[in-house]
């Protein structure tokens, strides 16, 4: 820890994106960290924690009295190839974290189209890419999470093995806290090797990716439904006999729908070509099926209302995970919001980080 | 009126018991530590738990929940004394939705029969704990229990989407969901593991898998414990990840071989049971890179040929704990867990550790995921032999976490390895856990003492009673 003051005003930065007049700081350690939260919560000074910003409409969105980029945590702190887990620091982009890995073939599976994103948003947004459907969703995979709280506390969860029931479950806590619970410094991930060959197969229906045991994904798009492999080669090749189809060799992720605002449907998997059927006509989407979300497209003016009703009574959601609009983001908050506000005050009792940015507006 | 007596009004008087016999049964688990259980219920519903919950309040005792008893670490034992809720009438299997690959069940349900009963979807539950044929999945969701299959498959957690929890003052909640990413903080994940210290989990929503369409078992021999570890070492590092990766020694080989007459090579040193699963053409050629590391490693290897050949390798891994009983009477078992580049060096330690002790010791353990699971075979009869029993224990989890690793792979922290955690969390996370506790339950009345050291937070401070003398980690 250095200890330096990152309020100095000659440490102030520019953040791209972030809202005009607001002062921005680029702490470089957890030091910088806890004075810089501490001196927030002594003046009641609402924090807005900044990686990348790729994720910044997801949740309600309160204007920040200071902007605190990440992007000071950068670098990989310690990588073990052999035990196939990484410990990274927040601010590492996925870009150079994922650019790193494959030098040894290998891969954290993050969001396949990061952008400038960071880890430490890719955790903190849940953000778990194309490839859950065979390695679980992101929260799934992060052992370790160290984190400075509201106030100034440098709290560590987890353990730096691939298997740990040792306390509670920090990681799984602060994967989707959206930087209410802290501003996350460092996070230990599992990574799996890159496999020996690939593929992208054209099929007719969803359904048809049932012949194959595990595929690593089956995305649904405007221009139709692709089954995407991943194995040795012969396996990938027993594979493309199974499905049959046109195919290319390589992993052809879709881009994620672009429009003035972005909405993600998140139903159990059987109803997911319900969800499709109910999709604005014409709004490019993509729907990751066996996993049930699908992440559309549209115009702000666009009534999101009733895919939210039917979405909800389904035991599922509709959240905005990108672009402007006067809809809510969130849609109904969950049940068990008392409880939720309490853990919030629990690792942010001035309530300075993220504030209102919660479902609920905790 | 008293507690037993508006326990018996809920439930009425067959479900409640204060029976001497029925508590000193309820008073312990499978480890070696002790409680005193005050009075034993038999619940059949949520609302029933809730009910209990409040009238638990009322009395100011604590709930203890209970499923098989087949824990290691004291999670279940009732260190405070208090109302033992036991789940094993909370056994139905509600709804299987072979669609969506889910089913609710009750916390009751034995993990064993939830792959039975959905076998017919050729769907199974992936946690494999040794004690699959006993344990329920209530104790698997408070444990976040693993089993050799965890390599792959992940731990309990990975296969849990809800739970329906009943929380402080008898309120029930339903944390995550059927869809992926519910809004709001994941306190499913948060209750997962938690040792039933936030709340009581009365139904879970579990994620089934599908069952592979091909399967390959191989059994390793090696000369030296060496081998075998750095042949673990070698798959992963080959880009495998087995479905499952297990590793015994020759002296556990010895003792289950003579109970089990599996054909075990007793004269190796050590034994690697490898399983791959999913198209073949994907577990031949990863059997094939498992044969290759093995034989650089100098391995003797043969592979299951029929289903009954591959049942009998598992049995034998399943059933080693209890084999251990032809060598004493009492058993300590441990689990750490480490990074797995550091399994030669720390396996290497840990038998130092137990020759200079003059221990019996004994190992089967996941050795793909680093988690080390060393037995000690001893008679508690002598109090001189216990005492280095205890010695060893302490060394061999600071080893562990010299090593990079940490004090519990799956068996959980419970009272056993509570006053250890500052070994790997600071006051600062302990403090952050405890607030966590207090938020889901501020009287402190679901399994208090555990997995926090007293003191963690200020509000433990005149509460339980330290780990008793005679106990050790």
């Amino acid at each position: 820890m250095t200890g330096g003051d990152p309020l100095a005003p000659e440490r102030a930065i520019s953040v791209a994106g972030a809202p005009d007049g607001v002062r921005a700081v680029g702490p470089v350690d957890e030091g910088e960290l806890t004075h810089l939260l501490q001196h927030a919560s002594a003046t009641s000074q609402k924090v807005a924690v900044w990686g990348g910003g790729t994720h910044r409409r997801i949740g309600y969105d309160e204007p920040p009295d200071l902007v605190v980029s990440t992007l000071g945590l950068a670098g990989i702190i310690d990588w073990e190839p052999d035990d196939l887990t990484v410990v990274v620091g927040a601010g590492t982009t996925v870009t150079d974290l994922e650019g790193e890995l494959g030098t040894r073939q290998q891969s954290a599976v993050l969001a396949e189209w990061p952008g400038g994103g960071t880890v430490g948003g890719a955790v903190a947004s849940a953000t778990s890419g194309y490839r859950r459907l065979r390695y679980g969703p992101i929260r799934d995979r992060l052992l370790e999470v160290r984190a400075v709280t509201g106030d100034g506390r440098v709290v560590k969860g987890g353990a730096r093995v691939v298997k740990s029931v040792t306390g509670y479950d920090l990681p799984r806590l602060y994967t989707g806290s959206l930087g209410s619970l802290g501003v996350i410094t460092s996070v230990c991930l599992k990574l799996w090797p890159l496999t020996e060959a690939v593929a992208t197969v054209r099929v007719d229906t969803p359904e048809a990716a049932g012949a194959v045991h595990r595929p690593l994904a089956v995305l649904e798009t405007r221009e139709g439904v692709t089954v995407l492999l991943a194995g040795t080669a012969a396996e990938v090749q027993a594979q493309l006999s199974a499905l049959g189809g046109a195919h290319r060799s390589c992993l052809d992720y879709p881009p994620p729908p672009t429009g003035e605002v972005s909405w993600s449907i998140r139903v159990r998997p059987s109803l997911l070509t319900v969800a499709v059927s109910r999709l604005p006509p014409g709004s490019p989407f993509v729907a990751q099926h066996g996993v049930g979300e699908v992440t559309f497209a549209t115009t702000n003016s666009f009534e999101i209302s009733d895919l939210r009703s039917w979405a909800e009574e389904s035991g599922g959601a509709v959240v905005r995970v990108a672009g402007e609009g006067s809809a809510d983001p969130w849609g109904t908050p969950p049940s068990t919001l008392p409880l939720q506000r309490r853990v919030v005050a629990a690792f942010d009792p001035a309530r300075v980080l993220e504030p209102g940015r919660l479902p609920g507006r905790i | 009126m008293g507690l037993t007596a508006d326990l018996a009004d809920l439930l009425g008087a067959a479900r409640v018991t204060e029976d001497a016999y029925a508590l000193h049964l309820y008073s312990s688990d499978a480890g070696v530590i002790r409680g005193e259980a005050t009075v034993v219920v038999f619940p059949e519903s949520t609302e029933e738990v809730a009910g209990v919950v409040r009238i638990a309040e009322r009395h100011g005792v604590p709930i203890v929940a209970r499923g098989a008893g087949t824990g290691l670490a004291a999670g279940a034992v009732p260190s405070e004394g208090g109302v033992v809720v036991s789940t094993t009438r909370m056994n139905a299997i509600f709804e299987v939705d072979p669609v969506d690959m889910t089913a609710w069940v009750g916390p009751g349900v034995i993990n064993l029969d939830l792959s039975a009963a959905t076998s017919v979807h050729r769907l199974h539950f992936a946690p494999d704990p040794s004690s699959q044929s006993v344990c329920t999945v209530g104790g698997n969701v408070a444990n976040n229990s693993g089993g050799p299959h965890c390599l792959a498959e992940g731990s309990t957690v990975n296969h849990v989407l809800a739970v329906e929890a009943v929380l402080a003052g008898g309120e029930v909640v339903t944390l995550g969901s059927s869809a992926p990413d519910p809004v709001g903080l994941d306190l499913r994940g948060v209750m997962v593991g938690s040792e039933g210290t936030l709340g009581m989990v009365t139904r879970v929503l579990v994620r089934l898998m599908a069952d592979p369409p091909d399967v390959r078992t191989l059994l390793l021999a090696f000369e030296t414990v060496e081998d075998a570890a750095a042949t673990v070492s070698g798959v992963i590092a080959r880009g495998v990840v087995p479905a499952a990766l297990e590793m015994m020694d020759q002296r556990m080989a010895t003792v289950v071989e003579n109970w089990l007459g599996a054909g075990l090579p007793t004269e190796a040193a050590a034994l690697l049971l490898a399983e791959v699963l999913g198209e073949t053409a994907a577990v031949e050629a990863e059997a094939e890179v498992i044969r290759q590391v093995g034989a650089a490693h100098r391995a003797e290897i043969t592979t299951a040929q029929t289903e009954a050949e591959r049942a009998l390798l598992w049995k034998a891994r399943k059933s080693a704990f209890g084999a251990v009983a032809q060598t004493a009477p009492d058993y300590y078992l441990h689990d750490t867990s480490v990074p797995r580049t550091r399994l030669v060096e720390t396996m290497a330690a840990v038998y130092e550790i137990a020759d200079r002790h003059h221990l019996v010791m004994m190992n089967v353990f996941h050795a793909g995921d680093g988690n080390l699971h060393p037995l000690i075979a001893y008679d508690g009869r002598n109090p001189d032999e216990a005492a280095r029993v205890r010695l060893a224990a302490e060394e061999m989890v600071a080893v562990c976490v010299d090593n990079g690793g940490t004090l519990s792979g799956e068996h959980g922290i419970g009272l056993e390895k509570r006053d250890l955690m500052s070994m790997v969390f600071s006051e600062a996370d302990l403090d952050a856990q405890a607030r966590l506790k207090e938020c889901f339950d501020p009287a402190d009345t679901f399994n208090p003492a555990k997995v926090l050291p007293l003191g963690s937070r200020c509000f433990d401070l005149s509460g339980p009673r330290p780990v008793p003398d005679g106990v050790w980690v």
